[in-house]
């Protein structure tokens, strides 16, 4: 389960958000984006004493001066099975994730090969194949005996 | 140049990926629709514990603000200093809220907690 997941699922739902300061903000989540910033909407703040509170129609928080969320417990079995059934999704269409992580390997082998300066026949169709979308990849596979500075370098890296 | 060029294709492959999953189904665009504030007084609340009132004139992507008749106040009972015109600096804000229907009440919560 992964942090922003939650978030995301959360949408809609009342949260109690604390900041670094210690302000408590109980409010229905609007909206959030990757950087954790917030729109909170029906908000009673109360301050970090605990003593005073204030009630806000809507307001919009900087993800980074939050503490944390706290998050009602059925809406993590929500995200739960909302991740379940995007990872049976994710399985079915298989290119796109598929895809990403082979191109990333398929660099990985072009760099060790460069390195061996052995097989150019090996090093050539794996990164042709997976590099599909990017190009830069067979630029590195293809001249595996000439790249030998190249696979110096791209070896360390891992 | 060919090997940085892969070094770099690769983790902006995966990167971009991701983006477009989320892409495709929440607008890139900010959570927060400043449009609706312009001319409108907001309440802005800065690092370090600064804050201010005032009426939204500009903004941009980044948070920055165009604000005017903007009046600094102080949690700690300190009387108010006004500032007039002022841009705003985004990194700093961390809170915006309109002050319209905003007011300090009692504790809403004497019964649950």
């Amino acid at each position: 389960m992964l942090p922003l997941s939650l978030l995301n699922a959360a949408q809609g739902k009342p949260m109690l958000v604390e900041l670094k300061n210690g302000v408590t903000f109980n409010g229905h989540l609007v909206d959030c984006d990757q950087f954790m910033n917030v729109t909170l909407r029906e908000v009673y703040q109360t301050s970090a004493d605990g003593e005073r509170f204030w009630k806000m129609p809507e307001m919009f928080i900087k993800g980074n001066i939050i503490k944390y969320f706290r998050i009602a417990d059925s809406i993590l079995d929500q995200a739960m099975a909302e991740q379940e059934k995007q990872r049976a999704a994710g399985r079915q269409r298989g290119g796109g994730r598929g895809g990403g992580r082979g191109g990333a390997r398929g660099g990985g082998e072009g760099g060790r090969g460069g390195g061996r300066g052995g097989p150019p026949g090996r090093g050539g169709p794996p990164m042709r194949g997976a590099a599909n979308g990017r190009g830069g990849g067979p630029g590195r596979g293809g001249p595996p005996g000439g790249g030998g500075g190249r696979g110096g370098r791209g070896a360390p890296r891992q | 140049m060919s090997s940085r060029g892969g070094g770099r294709g690769a983790p902006r492959g995966r990167g971009g990926g991701q983006a477009n999953d989320r892409g495709e189904k929440k607008k890139r665009e900010s959570i927060l629709n400043l449009a609706q504030y312009v001319d409108k007084s907001i309440r802005v609340k800065f690092m370090g514990g600064r804050e201010v009132t005032g009426t939204l004139k500009g903004y941009d992507q980044l948070l920055n603000l165009v604000m005017d008749d903007v009046i600094e106040e102080f949690e700690n009972g300190m009387p108010t200093r006004s500032l007039g015109l002022v841009v705003l600096r985004g990194p700093n804000v961390v809170l915006i809220s309109p002050t319209d229907g905003s007011a300090e009440i009692a504790n809403p919560f004497t019964s649950e907690q």
